[in-house]
């Protein structure tokens, strides 16, 4: 089925959904119906597994008044549906009204839908192990100190459609690509792990993939011991910035946490929260990025918001229902199934979450970084541990095997295990510097190379 | 044709086109899982929820080398389709794969188990489930004057089959319910937040049992809060550690067990590889992996290989004993099959997963772990953590205690205890006598994209020296 079938289908569906609960006489509904296809193949030291699949299922919100139900089942068949609606249905009858909901998306508005790539359709299982060929290419797999080559590969395509009663009715596609290498190596008792990968809308070259990564690991062994606890400023490569400011950021930008009064900047809308240099967009409208969508999984058009210039909180991100309780409105950040782990969006509500959240490049790269520092360690790695801070008060303490120290501005030897232990909402206080290289990350986050005054390392 | 016999007859179909097309082996699985979630935030339901997930999936085998694919479609073309797409994926992979995993045929298996659930939660209205909430909020708000609060219901249940070419055919229902309450105070620069509850195999009694009514979870959540207000630093630095069944039942799963699971083993990815029969611990460390156990948790009478689940020892008085497996890595390992290839549902492959994993006893009562202690930190509660495949590992412990002189003092503020799995074992000092394993329908285990899997953890009490805690 081709990318416009899909559309097609799924936008039928939704359309077909809405008269259905018009004949069962439910007051308002919201139908939003997924369709997914995706291959994943994985080659790991020569074990080969493969998966694909059609994900279909709808997710259907029944209002009456201000009570709502919801419910979702797999699959598209008649039935199933019409059961669907009726569940939905006798759960908003029996529950009590929730005050902040004020009706579903009235209006069909879109914005840039994105990239779509028509080829990714058309990999097959064979095509994806000649990807795996060429990300191996020029690799030395013979070094006696390798332990493990993992190659993987993973495409979707297919999207979804939001239709309410209430005159909404769009859809929104998206095709997927993401190619990962992942190498263990140990010399001597020593044993690293270290990865490289590409992604992104579009079929993307992997040549050197695991080149990089093999490089990587190798550099790591012959790790020592760093010996104590001190304060000491960190300088983060940017894939690592990304994971480290991505848990304090979806807190402190919730905009439902700021209605229920569990965002701990709930207080400080307008206020300095930042150091001066420092920007963050949240972007929903990157076409490269899979974050770029038309609508977002209530309806509502996505866009791009500044939510922190020059070090000031300017806004929160918000959905249709806690914009709207907050006496603003939705930034289109309305997501299905996110979170740590996932979930199948279908089967979730729509909730807060970010788009592409981007701090702004600034000034220095990372050797500029390393350069300034008198001693201090350099990150390489994602710590283990990253989402267990108290959201609350911002402590964390974290673990990784990936670090360097540095000692006058330049890197000394790799590091056993150390843990870093701070506050997140205190190192956004402290940062030093923002550098001018930021990467593509793996997540809703993406950051230049960062250097932060001081956190507590030890072992 | 009863809709139990239409979806056997979908499943014998699948079966038979993949002996026709000459496989190795070829096995369908059928879900049928309902789920319900109600989300109560600050006196609002936020969230009622149900969730209907049903389809079938195909996992084939040609010449050792797997495919995996699935369905919601519940007609023949739709499983036709997915089956042809499993053998094309086997296929087509096959020469690529020089890992054979494949495996001899076992006897098949008929059987058909219900678990005896004595208040089912689909007899059970909305109205109920959401008092039970309402009335777990009520008693936090008898302990303190709250900022926010939160209180989650989850159940799950349903049926499932399996059928495979060796004639094996196996349904069951399953069935699991869970309460968890949180709390969150801020007020004049003070900051704190409890969240607490667990889930079972069982039925809505479950929560008729003194230790998890809602009043209870609630009343925990409010006094964890409130503890949280005035808490004090915890020690940071190498501690002796008493480490609570519920976090040392994590601790095991999260470091330990994930190393243990064979396909880590077979690739050399785990440090463990290779090792059995070596002295990784002290002598007081034994760890049991079960899929029933008597001392509760999540009820898994077989695997998603249509393996009936046993009792696996990993770990006996500080040897290594074996690893978990499906079928293709413990024919590969010359290992007894032990019952864990699991999927979280249709829509995955089976991967090596844990089932219930735990430390066993010790013979220490409560007071004799303390006093053995003497000065040091008592981790109870976590959440969250993380692993690495070098045994590394990191835990927000949410609710501690500072041990003085053999006796609880003192909570302590969020705080991390981390390690690496294979030093902290060799540091075990003892445990307690009693065992308590947990499970439920909210968090669980993830591995290879397939997050929340519902696994049970637990053990005694556990005294473990050099422990790395990290406060901030």
């Amino acid at each position: 089925m081709s990318l416009d079938q899909v559309r097609e289908k799924i936008l039928g569906i939704a359309d077909q959904v809405l008269k259905y609960a018009k004949d069962l006489n439910i007051p308002s509904t919201e139908v939003f119906v997924y369709n997914l296809s995706s291959t994943n193949l994985t080659d790991n030291k020569g074990k080969v597994d493969s998966r694909d699949g059609l994900s279909l299922g709808i997710g259907i919100r029944a209002a009456i008044g201000k009570k709502i139900g919801f419910a979702s089942t797999t699959g598209f068949d008649k039935a199933s549906i019409k059961s669907t609606l009726n569940l939905a249905h006798s759960i908003a009858k029996t529950s009590p009204e929730n005050p902040m909901f004020n009706g579903f998306v009235a209006e069909t508005k879109t914005s840039k839908e994105g990239i779509l790539d028509p080829e990714i359709p058309n990999l097959d299982a064979k095509d994806m192990i000649e990807h795996c060929k060429v990300m191996g290419q020029g690799f030395d797999g013979s070094d006696t100190r390798l332990v493990s080559v993992t190659y993987a590969v993973n495409i979707s395509w297919g999207g979804y459609a939001l239709g309410t009663s209430e005159g909404c009715l769009a859809s929104s596609l998206i095709t997927t690509y993401d190619a990962n290498s992942f190498v263990v190596v140990t010399e001597g008792g020593d044993r690293k792990t270290a990865g490289d990968f590409v992604q992104g809308r579009e079929i993307k070259s992997v040549e050197g993939l695991t080149t990089n990564a093999m490089k990587h690991g190798l550099e790591s062994l012959g790790s020592k011991a760093f010996g104590g606890s001190e304060i000491l400023p960190t300088v983060w490569k940017s894939r690592e910035a990304a994971p480290f400011l991505m848990f304090p950021f979806v807190t402190v930008l919730s905009g439902s946490g700021y209605v229920e009064k569990q965002n701990p900047w709930k207080d400080k809308l307008g206020e300095k929260v930042c150091v001066d240099e420092f920007t963050l967009i949240d972007d929903g409208q990157n076409p490269e990025y899979g974050a770029c969508r038309s609508i977002d999984t209530e309806g509502t058009s996505k866009q791009t918001t500044t939510a922190i210039e020059k070090g000031i909180l300017k806004t929160f991100l918000f959905d249709k229902m806690h914009g709207e309780a907050a006496e603003l409105q939705t930034t289109g950040n309305a997501q299905r199934g996110f979170g740590f782990g996932g979930g199948i969006p279908f089967e979730n509500l729509p909730t807060v979450g970010p788009n592409q959240i981007l701090i702004k490049n600034v000034g220095k790269n990372l050797d500029e970084q390393i350069a300034e520092i008198d001693k201090g360690i350099l990150i390489t790695g994602t710590p283990i541990g990253l989402f267990t801070a108290n959201p609350i008060t911002g402590d964390f303490s974290i673990t990784t095997n990936d670090a360097f120290l540095i000692e006058k501005g330049e890197i000394v030897n790799p590091l056993k295990s150390i843990s870093i232990a701070g506050n997140n909402y205190e190192t956004l206080k402290n940062i030093l510097t923002i550098g001018s290289d930021r990467e593509p990350s793996s997540y809703p986050l993406d950051a230049p190379s960062m250097t932060f005054k001081g956190h507590t390392i030890s072992d | 044709m009863s809709q139990s016999d239409f979806i056997l007859d979908l499943l014998h179909k699948s079966v038979d086109q993949g002996e026709k097309l000459g496989l190795d082996f070829i096995e369908a699985r059928y879900d049928d899982l309902q789920l319900t979630t109600i989300a109560l935030i600050n006196d609002i339901v936020k969230q009622s929820s149900a969730f209907q997930r049903k389809g079938i999936g195909v996992m084939a085998y040609f010449n050792g080398t797997p495919g995996y694919s699935y369905t919601p479609e519940l007609n023949l073309e739709g499983v036709k389709n997915a089956t042809k797409r499993a053998i094309d994926l086997a296929k087509s992979t096959d020469e690529r794969n020089v890992m054979k995993l494949d495996f001899d045929s076992i006897p098949a298996v008929k059987d058909k188990i219900i678990v005896d659930v004595k208040k089912h939660p689909k007899d059970v209205e909305f109205v109920e489930k959401l008092d039970m909430l309402k009335r777990g909020v009520s008693s936090i708000k008898e302990v303190l004057e709250p900022t926010s609060t939160t209180g989650l219901y989850g159940e799950m249940f349903g049926e499932k089959f399996l059928v495979n070419s060796e004639g094996t055919e196996i349904y069951w229902a399953p069935v699991m319910v869970d309460i968890r309450m949180g709390s969150v105070f801020m007020s004049e620069g003070k900051q704190s937040r409890s969240f607490t509850g667990t889930g079972a195999s069982k039925g809505l009694e479950f929560f008729e049992e003194k230790e998890t009514t809602p009043e209870q979870t609630g009343a925990n959540a409010g006094k964890y809060c409130k503890e949280q207000i005035d808490a004090i630093a915890a020690p940071v630095g190498k501690q002796t550690t008493l480490v609570s069944p519920l976090m040392g039942g994590v601790v095991v799963h999260e470091s330990f067990g994930h190393l243990s699971e064979a396909d880590f083993v077979v690739t050399g990815q785990s440090p463990i590889a290779d090792r059995v029969g070596e002295e990784l611990g002290s002598e007081h460390v034994t760890l049991i992996d079960e899929g029933v156990s008597k001392y509760g948790g999540l009820y898994l009478p077989y695997d998603d290989q249509g393996v009936k689940t046993g009792r696996t020892v990993l770990v006996e008085k500080g040897i290594l004993k074996g690893y978990l497996h499906n079928r293709g890595t413990a024919q590969k390992m010359n290992a007894e099959l032990t019952g864990n290839s699991r999927a979280i549902n249709f829509m995955f492959n089976p991967l090596v997963r844990m089932k219930n994993t735990y430390f066993e006893k010790g013979d220490l009562s409560f007071e004799e772990a303390l006093e053995q202690i003497g000065n040091g930190v008592y981790a109870v509660d976590m959440s969250g953590g993380q692993v690495g495949l070098d045994g590394n590992f990191m835990f927000n412990c949410n609710r501690g205690y500072l041990i003085e002189n053999g006796q609880i003092t003192k909570p302590l503020r969020n705080h991390a205890l981390s390690g690496n799995i294979l030093e902290l074992l060799k540091h075990v000092q003892g445990a307690t006598k009693d065992i308590t394993i947990r499970t439920g329908y909210f968090g669980g285990c993830g591995k290879g994209g397939q997050g929340g899997l519902a696994v049970g953890f637990g053990g005694p009490n556990v005294i473990m020296d050099q422990v790395l805690i990290g406060g901030a």
